[in-house]
């Protein structure tokens, strides 16, 4: 695997070392595309202007262009209390264009030459769309000829030269899906984010109640001066649930169910809905009861996958990103893995990929699902950790030092960012896996063996991996006991490689529509130890006066 | 800084508009209003729970502003943008301490409110939880603000105006369901957007332009502890068409043209909205081609607009009520009450409750302000003597009272603000014979030629301490009038700049008609919509500099759909390059 991969490297390498000269039409002619689809025409047509006339006298013409037009229906509604705060739906296509000047060895991708932004119309009429491409390609051009002066101004302050390109050859790529719609009736999803959020009735302890739903559909367009044209629509749902309280001593409480799919009807149903709220507001209730935290642990914790999944995105998803340095850093990425590449990451026993090419895993959809990134290159798996050891950067056209070219993973943050490295799906593998039970047995074995009365089980992290449902698993008689106002002290990426002793038989599928749909899949783990402590928070006190008493109904 | 503007986002301008009297939808008690009794409710709730506490508060308000706001947003005779939003928004304000010295004092005035949104629906249980929320919340700010404020006062030295933080004011009671508008549907909102933005798309030299219509409704709830209860309505629909170019030199050349009116009924006709955007078209033509003006410092006419705008911006900020005390505020107008600030031939006032004016809506009409006052009409400048200032319920040396001005946008803390700012003169001449006066001017002062400012897009004015006392109005329509009977010249690129007191004082003469310019003005409690009335007035003086623009070349290829000479191109549709 490696080694394949060292071949293309090379061959990649050569071929960029032969395309420095910047003029449009390096890469073999790209078959004539036609379309009848209007965005398309419109990009088409701006396409070939600005390709054939676009050039300020005496300065450099561009060597490539791109326009990406984000199509963004959303529809969004709130209630709180039992009643909708808000319903709103809103349609709007954002335009961003990049020119960029120079070569692929050295460009204008640079500050103020990393493209422009402009809001394209709604309606299929293609004079109007191109006239939007049209001021924004010459504002990009113009914005990139002087951006490419200022980074070679500043390049000549470094001793360094730059030794990586600065953008990457990719194979023109026609890829044309179908548009993704929006159609629903609002009517009952509103009365379950009302019916739900009516639940703080069975609770008086209960301060705020609230549901949200996020319904969006993103119909992608991508071209590209090298011929590269892509077409891909998306449908992300989200439905969200969240409550809070304050237990006795007036520390604040607060937990929270989100549902996200890529098909309306894979939502839950409002029964569902409404049990799942129960059941979070019951949590609330065990958490009030439940006892403090004690102040010092240190000792074995066991993770659920749940809780896993969310530390493997932090410390892994983020350090996996061949994000390039600022200009003149010598190192490989910007991440705390720059310079881990081939070194061990992580414990032996785990492997991780990401693979954007799955639509399913255990038969859950995965949300990082995609078959071309967003510019325009064909998603691949990519090996990144292979027992232990760091052996791949997600990539897209930006390269970083030895990693040449684009594995398929530029992708952007909705709505407007342009694409960079980012995850599809994380699937942590482990080759050694022990059952729910023999986790449990072996998390008590490890805190008797250390006279420990206990040892700490993680249901689920709320933010900054703060555990929201934490345990106390006692070694004398295997009880779980809630407690509440824990963080922990040194949960980072040197205490995954170091500490974590097993991994579980199950898999949670977590997927993430915050900025890019992503999906992480990882197993159970134990660390063999992990510090534990009490919250610094600062209480609030408890309200001042008591929740209004419900009116009579007439 | 305080702007005033006509960027097409967010200001406006009258049209001529047909009075037509309001549309009465429905009419009800408040007694049935589930919204204001859960308000009042919550609030007697929240009053005798929070007497319990040290400190307590000694007053509390509740403001609900219910808004359904469509807008429309075409280019190119395209649709860009369409939504229709409504949304109840919630001021909770919260004083701690006494009139005398309270939560808000000096930069704490932030400290007594807190925001949020209320459920759409008349659920009482809902409404009073989201209220209760708010309002312990933003008790624990304001107690805490007055400790701080408390400790301050006594650490440092005694301030110059020791007035109370809050004034007495009667409490109101005051009902009014009207709906002054039926809401357009949104597609007739989108169908005026693209039909404006299609006026200009066949023009090669007009490199962006857009059209934003925006039909806004809102009915203001009012509580408060002392015993007001409010409720008024409001609605305005505009029109806003901004177009754009660029000259050689690379100085971005824009107009605005807006049309506003209390409804869509009360809009001037198509044909007529059609010419002012042909104008549009001719004048950014004209201005492309104009020569870039020279610094200047000598006799000017300013048109009624012109001196409308004028007048908001370097007297009407700082005759804000608040802004006289504050150890940051500059306090031009401070201790100037009573004396001569204008020659003695010019008045203003400022009277919200004038709805209409020559048969225009006027954008600063209101009937209560957002402290729950009733709106007055305020002679702020009688014959160019000071005579007092737009007051909210924020006191100042000698004016203890609010007289109506205290204005704010949903979510901010009211301040004394303009609502219709009127100039009046008792020294005019026909307006038409004014440009001759400006001749015999030039003349007089023995220079090459004076300046006709037409239309002004806006301004902003400084009134902090820590900058120059100065203001800029931005000008679009600029003239040199010669003596020599030379045709006027456009010119491009000219900013008025000066210091208040020096500039008002320049004024020579006015003409006989009253202009008006509606617009949206921010400050520090928002945006407010305001109006500015005032004649042609012709000054001795006027100062411009050059403004400063980018060197941006124009568009390198023609247009889509037409060839570099400017002509439609055959293929007008895309398809194949």
């Amino acid at each position: 695997m490696i080694g394949r991969f060292a071949t293309s490297t090379r061959l990649l390498v050569l071929l960029s070392a032969l395309l420095l000269t910047p003029a449009f039409g390096q890469q073999p002619a790209p078959a004539p595309f036609t379309t009848d689809d209007p965005v398309l025409q419109a990009m088409q047509a701006e396409m070939g202007r600005s390709k054939a006339h676009l050039k300020l006298e005496d300065m450099s013409a561009p060597y490539y262009i791109d326009y990406r037009v984000m199509d963004i229906d959303e529809y969004n509604a709130e209630a709180a209390f039992g009643a909708v705060r808000s319903d709103v739906r809103t349609r709007i296509r954002f335009l961003r264009v990049v020119v960029r000047v120079g070569s692929y060895k050295q460009d204008s991708y640079f500050g103020q030459g990393e493209g422009v932004m402009d809001v394209v119309p709604l309606e299929n009429d293609v004079l109007a769309m191109r006239h939007q491409f049209w001021l924004a390609t010459d504002r990009a051009y113009k914005a990139a000829t002087e951006a490419l002066t200022a980074k070679q101004a500043q390049l000549k302050q470094y001793t360094v030269d730059q030794p990586v390109d600065d953008f990457a050859v990719a194979p023109p790529l026609q890829s044309i899906a179908p548009l993704a719609k929006l159609e629903f009736d609002s009517k009952p999803w509103l009365k379950t984010l009302e019916d739900a959020t009516a639940l703080y009735t069975t609770d008086p302890e209960i301060q705020s109640l609230d549901s949200s739903l996020k319904f969006q559909v993103v119909n992608n367009y991508f071209m590209n001066s090298e011929g590269t044209v892509v077409r891909n629509g998306q449908l992300l749902a989200s439905l969200n649930i969240s409550a809070s309280t304050q237990a006795a001593d007036a520390m604040e409480l607060d937990r929270s169910h989100g549902y996200s799919v890529v098909d309306l009807k894979n939502l839950p149903t409002a029964d569902k809905v409404l049990a799942r709220t129960r059941k979070l507001l019951d949590s609330l209730k065990d958490l009030r009861a439940a006892t403090l935290v004690d102040e010092d642990y240190r000792g074995p914790v066991l993770f659920s996958a749940d809780a896993s999944s969310d530390v493997f995105a932090d410390f892994v998803g983020e350090n996996v990103l061949g994000l390039k340095p600022d200009l003149g850093q010598p190192a490989r990425t910007k991440g705390a893995w720059a310079s881990s590449y081939k070194t061990r990451v992580l414990p032996d026993f785990f492997s991780v990929v990401d693979d954007p090419t799955l639509a399913t895993f255990d038969g859950k959809t995965l949300m990082g699902h995609y078959d071309v990134d967003d510019e325009g290159v064909k998603a691949v798996r990519v090996s990144l950790i292979e027992n232990g050891k760091l052996v791949n950067y997600l990539l897209g056209r930006q390269p970083i030092r030895d990693f040449p070219a684009s594995n398929g993973h530029g992708r952007a943050r909705i709505p407007t960012n342009n694409p960079g490295p980012s995850l599809g799906s994380l699937i942590v593998r482990s080759s050694e896996t022990l059952s729910r039970e023999e986790l449990k047995k072996k998390l008590i074995d490890l805190c008797q063996q250390r006279d420990l009365p206990y040892g700490y089980y993680v249901e689920t992290l709320g933010p900054r991996r703060a555990p929201r449902l934490l345990y106390k698993v006692w070694v004398i008689d295997g009880r779980e006991e809630l407690v509440r106002g824990a963080v922990f002290g040194d949960l980072d990426a040197r205490s995954l490689r170091n500490d974590v002793v097993a991994a579980g038989d199950d898999v949670n599928v977590d997927n993430l529509t915050m900025n890019i749909p992503h999906s992480v899949v990882a197993p159970s783990i134990l660390f063999d130890e992990l510090e534990v402590k009490r919250a610094n928070t600062n209480k609030n006190k408890l309200p001042e006066y008591p929740a209004p008493a419900a009116q009579p109904k007439k | 800084m305080k702007w005033f503007r006509s960027s097409a986002l967010i200001c406006v301008l009258a049209a001529s508009v047909v009075p037509v009297a309001a549309t009465q939808e429905h009419s009800s008690s408040t007694k049935n209003d589930i919204l204001i009794s859960t308000m009042q409710r919550e609030l007697d709730r929240a009053r005798s729970e929070l007497q319990k506490h040290d400190p307590a508060p000694y007053f509390m308000s509740y403001s609900v502003y219910d808004q359904t706001v469509g807008m429309a947003i075409a280019g190119q005779g395209s649709l860009m943008n369409s939504t229709r939003t409504r949304r109840r928004s919630a001021d909770v304000i919260m004083r701690v301490g006494a009139p005398a010295l309270d939560n808000t004092h000096e930069e704490n005035r932030v400290s007594a409110l807190s925001s949020g949104t209320l459920p759409l629906a008349d659920d009482p249980d809902a409404i009073a939880h989201v209220l209760w929320r708010l309002t312990y919340g933003e008790y624990r700010k304001a107690s805490r603000a007055y400790l701080n404020v408390k400790t301050k006062t006594q650490v440092n030295a005694k301030e110059e105006d020791t007035s109370p933080d809050f004034s007495q004011e009667t409490p109101q009671e005051h009902a009014d369901y009207h709906s002054p508008a039926t809401a357009p549907e949104q597609a007739r909102l989108e169908k005026i957007a693209r039909q404006c933005s299609g006026y200009l798309s066949k023009y090669p030299y007009i490199y962006s332009s857009i059209a934003i219509v925006t039909d806004q409704s809102s009915r203001f709830h009012f509580v408060s502890s002392e015993g007001t209860d409010v409720i008024t309505p409001s609605a305005t629909i505009r029109i806003a068409i901004e177009a754009e170019t660029r000259a050689d030199d690379g100085m971005d050349l824009m107009r605005v043209e807006t049309f506003q009116a209390a409804s869509l009924d009360h809009l001037p006709p198509d044909s007529e909205i059609a010419a002012r955007v042909e104008k549009m078209a001719t004048d950014l033509k004209n201005l492309r081609a104009a020569p870039v003006a020279e610094p200047f410092d000598g006799p000017a006419l300013l048109s009624g607009r012109a001196s409308a705008v004028f007048f908001h911006e370097v007297l009407g900020h700082r005759i804000e009520g608040h802004r006289q005390r504050g150890e940051n505020e500059g306090q031009t107008f401070t201790k100037k009450v009573d004396q001569l600030v204008l020659p003695e031939f010019l008045s203003v006032t400022d009277d919200p409750t004038l709805r209409k004016l020559n048969g225009v809506d006027l954008g600063g009409w209101y009937t209560y302000d957002d402290e729950g006052v009733p709106a007055s009409r305020v002679e702020v400048v009688k014959d160019g003597v000071l005579k007092t200032f737009l007051m909210s319920r924020i006191p100042v040396k000698n004016f203890g009272k609010s007289n109506g001005h205290g204005r704010s946008q949903p979510g901010a803390m009211p301040v004394g603000r303009q609502g219709n700012l009127i100039v009046s003169s008792t020294h005019t001449t026909k307006t038409e014979d004014l440009r001759q006066k400006l001749i015999d001017e030039v003349k007089k002062q023995g220079k090459p030629y004076g300046l006709y400012f037409d239309d002004i897009q806006g301004g902003f004015t400084l009134t902090q301490r820590s900058a120059p006392q100065s203001f800029q109005v931005l000008p679009i329509m600029v003239w040199r009038v010669y003596p020599d009977g030379r045709p006027d010249e456009l010119v491009r690129g000219v900013d008025i700049v000066g210091t208040p007191l020096a500039a008002m004082n320049r004024i020579l003469l006015t003409g006989d008609q009253t202009e008006i310019f509606n617009g949206i003005c921010g400050a520090e409690s928002g945006s407010v919509p305001v109006s500015a009335a005032a004649p042609a007035m012709l000054f001795s003086e006027i100062e411009v500099q050059k403004r400063s623009h980018s060197l941006n070349r124009p568009p390198i290829l023609p247009p889509p759909g037409f060839d570099a000479s400017g002509s439609p191109s055959p293929a007008k549709a895309g398809g194949q390059p």
